[in-house]
């Protein structure tokens, strides 16, 4: 029972390190822009393709791979952010975030369409070799799946440094904290979220390939994914960066554990009331008071 | 800026009007030799589209090969695509466009359980036939007034054929593995059953779709230390599902169905995770040239069950066109005649153009397609399916045994 | 041609009752409800059941908006203290689990094969203008609650609603019980969409847990955004325009030479995504735009938002 409990434990892990990349990226988004950008499906999906082209095609290995995916889904990000929301995000009567939200919704429904139109409904597979589990007493332990753990929770630490050391952070929290008063201090808003979209954006290309390698891409896999990263992200209180990566963690192993007590095929059933519960006794989510980019 | 959004809804809904104003009037030019239409409701988006592409090719090659021989009493075929969305809603809507506006004799595809039973009852309203490769077992027990052919084995019976099957490799302990769908519990009771008769044990699990990782399900179906794991699921989940029992070390066989086990899955998961895998696909008698000539045609090293079966959709609805001695093209003609040009004394032939050429002379003809021998029970079922068990061999499927 | 319009109006009359329900909810109450296709689902569900023992079709039909109604005020009174976003993701996986477990509790719901054969009000005795009697009845449906709402909203109670979206702090300094105002607009949202799911359901005769997926719920808050999320009239207008780019699209997509039947899909879903943001870009307050609605509470603030559009979202957070 102990070893089920810690195998579930791992499983959940890793489950979690593959929407923690994502979730990080949505949780940047909105703390700097203040809106849910449902796209980071898609430009998860665009990633995994960014990344699996770059892999069989240039036959490159894991982490120029990995870049490319960043550099293609962070700039794919921005591009469409600023045809897309950026107009909307404008106008005076764009009254609620949730109406950029809304078309955001509607973006990412674009993209994944565009890449159907490219590359077809299928299923693609990376072309690298998959690496079967240690077994460390009893337990059995994915090496390539904890890499992405280690990726996305060093990935976390480094914005969380980027944001409390460098002067381009700081002025990153200031305008999540007030546009106006980083408008006095000179900061231009627009440039400080066309960047929190290319990183967050990219860390969600990131998660793509990392999710593609450990699966397969196809147009759907981003948005198969949403209502989980969502999740993470909200769990986490939306606005801090660690609270992300913990939220994301956290769901997969709530998902997980869950299997001890429910049948699988409810297993949705427990992130749903673990979203739930957590809510209800910290209304603003588990990490709002932690540290990062807070409004 | 808001009389030129005022201009662009005006403009817009101009051109739909219009759109809709042409296409009523060619209809009511329609003459002797203008196309007959024949609809396809295929997933073409959405979370059960992975075949939807080569179901629309085969379609196509279908279209072209009875129009090169002439057509249906001199009038050409189109095939008119529309998608399911992967959802049925979607599909209501389609199927209404086509069944309205297209005027369309028969819909052929239609793959998701759930699509065929929503768009089923408007066929059998507008006495339109609606050909189905969707396998759940329910589907013909609707009312259909014979308006409904279903192309594809019964869920049930490829269960029970997998189960044989995976004795006969000499399994002994069965695991179940698959998502929630109408069959799931009951393919784990077949299958079960039949391991349980041959002196062996199985059980199962049903797990829920659409996850990135089923480490967990595998782990408790690896606590049963099974010979052999049915995987039960679609090519998303299956391939997932592959990956982790090849993380797992599990070293056993693995068989699926063809709806899980194909060429797409073989794109989907490195050479090394699927080699070994086994697969059921519902196909014609072994010695049938009809396969090997469909795959040639479309360049491929093979082809899944599903594509085959819209290929036949579109065959037999144009045969049975061709023999209706009413000489109309509508859904009841392709209803009633089309068993008489897919079973029976008459020649057995696997070549559209061959049989068409032949009906049209008048001939008694048996049309037997990729798919299948095509011989249809009282109820609409496909009856004398055979089965191509193929394997997994570094990364392309080998066909084992035909039976 | 005549046929397949009249199906078009109908469910573009079902995609109207949605919305009416949304801009009563989000757009008046400012409750965001994702979960909209979940009480889409519940509404059929009870339906269907309900006709399959036998209970005649219009009770039947309140039962559905009375059993969704009350589950939302339910769901409401628990994730009362949520701000938006977070309702945001709870009804949207409330409403994954209702669609679990609709595929899961097969005696109750016969699981994913669905509920075939659910009757159609008069459907026998009217024949072939059973149609044109479904459209009637569906928009004459969507008259009377568009006009009954018309009254509410006008109302004190409208004014106080708005109040809410708007501040709900200052709403209850003025004495206004802000939660017993939330959980009416979320039921009467819930309700409408209980009553549209159940209207679909005796119309097409088949629903399955697949119908009931978060496409349903992106269509809606589509059609409500483009027609103005706050208005009435907008959601009606909003919901006809969607159904008629949605079947529009097919006409279009198709005439494209030399792509292949993935593309011609995709295009169409990706023409329909293009069609909506543009629309947001040219008019982002929709076809109707908010005139004297405004509670007088965010006047001053939302005069003030600044061309980075940061100001809105920091508003929605206090």
């Amino acid at each position: 029972m102990l070893t089920d409990l810690l195998q579930y434990l791992v499983n959940g892990l890793i489950v979690g390190a593959l929407i923690a990349l994502p979730a990080l990226g949505l949780t940047l988004i909105f703390s700097v822009l203040g809106f849910v950008n449902f796209s980071v499906a898609a430009q998860l999906t665009a990633g995994g393709y960014a990344g699996w082209l770059a892999n069989t095609t240039l036959k490159l290995s894991l982490v120029p791979v990995l870049i490319i995916a960043f550099l293609v889904a962070g700039a794919l990000g921005v591009v469409t952010d600023r045809i897309a929301l950026a107009p909307i995000r404008r106008k005076p009567s764009a009254r609620t975030p949730l109406m950029v939200a809304v078309v955001s919704i509607a973006l990412n429904m674009a993209l994944e369409n565009a890449c159907r139109f490219s590359f077809g409904s299928g299923l693609n597979s990376f072309d690298m070799p998959i690496a079967r589990d240690m077994k460390v007493g009893g337990i059995r332990i994915g090496l390539q799946q904890l890499h992405n753990l280690e990726i996305a929770i060093g990935l976390a630490v480094l914005l969380a440094l980027f944001f409390s050391l460098t002067k381009l952070g700081k002025a990153m929290r200031a305008v999540a904290d007030n546009v106006d008063l980083a408008r006095l201090k000179g900061i231009e808003p627009v440039r400080l979220a066309n960047l929190a979209t290319f990183i967050g954006m990219g860390l969600a290309g990131v998660g793509g390939a990392l999710l593609a390698i450990d699966t397969s891409v196809d147009p759907s896999t981003g948005s198969r994914l949403i209502l989980l990263i969502f999740a993470g992200s909200v769990v986490g209180g939306l606005t801090s960066l660690p609270g992300a990566v913990a939220g994301a963690l956290l769901m997969g192993v709530i998902g997980e554990l869950g299997l001890l007590v429910l049948p699988p095929a409810y297993q949705s059933l427990t992130a749903f009331v673990a979203i739930l519960i957590t809510l209800l006794a910290r209304p603003s989510g588990i990490f709002s008071g932690a540290s990062g980019v807070r409004k | 800026m808001s009389n030129l959004a005022r201009r662009t809804f005006l403009q817009a809904g101009l051109g739909v009007g219009g759109l809709m104003l042409s296409s009523s009037l060619s209809r009511s030019w329609a003459q002797q030799g203008d196309p007959i239409k024949i609809g396809l409701i295929i997933p073409l988006t959405g979370a059960t589209s992975q075949f939807g592409a080569t179901m629309a090719q085969a379609a196509k090659v279908a279209e072209t090969e009875i129009n090169a021989a002439g057509g249906v009493r001199g009038r050409p075929i189109q095939i008119v695509v529309e998608d399911d969305q992967s959802n049925p809603e979607a599909a209501v809507r389609a199927a209404h466009k086509l069944i309205d506006v297209d005027k369309v004799v028969a819909i052929g595809g239609s793959y998701a359980s759930a699509v065929t039973s929503a768009i089923a009852p408007l066929c059998w309203d507008g006495k339109t036939v609606l050909l189905t490769s969707s396998g759940a077992d329910s589907i013909t027990k609707l009312p259909h007034d014979g308006y409904i052919f279903r192309t594809s084995p019964t869920v049930t019976l490829q269960g029970t054929s997998v189960g044989k099957y995976a004795v006969e490799l000499g399994a002994k302990k069965m695991f179940f593995l698959g998502p929630q769908t109408p069959f799931a519990q009951s393919y784990i009771d077949i299958i079960s059953g039949i391991f349980k008769a041959a002196g062996g044990t199985g059980s199962g699990l049903v797990y829920e779709d659409k996850k990135s990782s089923y480490r967990s399900e595998v782990d408790q179906a690896l606590k049963e230390s099974p010979d052999v794991i049915v995987l039960g699921g679609y090519v998303p989940d299956t391939s997932v599902v592959l990956k982790d029992l090849y993380r797992a070390g599990y070293s056993g066989k693995k068989i699926g169905f063809s709806f899980g086990i194909n060429d797409a899955l073989t794109k989907a998961v490195p050479a090394e995770v699927s080699e070994g895998a086994y697969s059921l696909v519902p196909s014609a008698a072994e010695n049938s040239e009809a396969y090997k000539r469909l795959i040639s045609k479309m360049k491929r090293p093979s082809l899944d069950s599903y594509s085959c079966q819209v290929y036949d959709h579109v065959v037999l609805t144009s045969l049975a066109l061709a023999r209706a001695t009413s000489g109309q093209a509508n859904g009841t003609a392709v209803r009633d005649n089309l068993r008489a040009i897919s079973e029976g004394e008459g020649k057995r032939l696997d070549d559209a153009a061959e049989a068409l050429k032949a009906v049209v002379v008048g001939g008694q003809v048996n049309y037997d397609g990729p798919s299948g021998p095509l011989e249809f029970a009282d109820n609409g079922d496909v009856k004398g399916v055979f089965f191509r068990y193929e394997q997994i061999e570094g990364g392309k499927l080998v066909v084992r045994k035909v039976g | 041609m005549i046929s397949y319009l009249v199906f078009a109006g109908t469910i573009a009359g079902f995609y109207a009752l949605l919305s009416l329900g949304l801009v009563t909810a989000w757009g008046q109450g400012g409750l965001v409800n994702l979960g909209l296709v979940g009480f889409v689902g519940l509404g059929a569900y009870t339906s269907a059941l309900l006709s399959g023992a036998g209970f005649p079709i219009w009770i039947d039909w309140i039962a559905a908006a009375v059993v969704s109604a009350a589950v939302g005020v339910a769901l409401c009174f628990v994730v009362r203290n949520l701000r938006g976003d977070y309702l945001a993701i709870v009804t949207l996986g409330f409403a994954e689990i209702l669609r679990l477990a609709e595929t899961n509790e097969k005696w109750l719901t016969k699981g994913s094969d669905g509920i075939s054969g659910i009757v159609a009000p008069l459907k026998s005795d009217l024949g072939e203008s059973f149609p044109f009697f479904y459209l009637i009845m569906t928009w004459t449906l969507v008259g009377i609650v568009a006009f009954l709402l018309g009254c509410l909203l006008r109302s004190p109670f409208g004014r106080a609603l708005r109040a809410v979206r708007d501040d709900e702090q200052i709403a209850a300094v003025a004495g206004k019980s802000v939660l017993r105002l939330k959980l009416q607009a979320f039921g009467i949202g819930a309700a409408l969409s209980g009553l549209a799911g159940a209207l679909y359901a005796h119309f097409t005769s088949y629903i399955a847990p697949d119908v009931f997926i978060v496409q349903l719920t992106i269509y809606i808050f589509l059609a409500v955004t483009v027609g103005g999320q706050t208005r009435l009239a907008g959601a009606v207008v909003g919901s006809i325009a969607l159904v008629a780019l949605l079947e529009a699209s097919r006409f279009i997509a198709a005439a494209i030479p030399g792509l292949d039947a993935v593309q011609i899909a995709s295009l169409r879903e990706f023409a329909i995504a293009l069609t909506l943001i543009l629309v947001m870009q040219l008019r982002p307050e929709g076809a109707f735009r908010m005139t004297n609605e405004r509670s007088g509470l965010s006047a001053s603030r939302a005069a003030s938002e600044s061309c980075y559009g940061k100001r809105a979202i920091v508003d929605d957070a206090t």
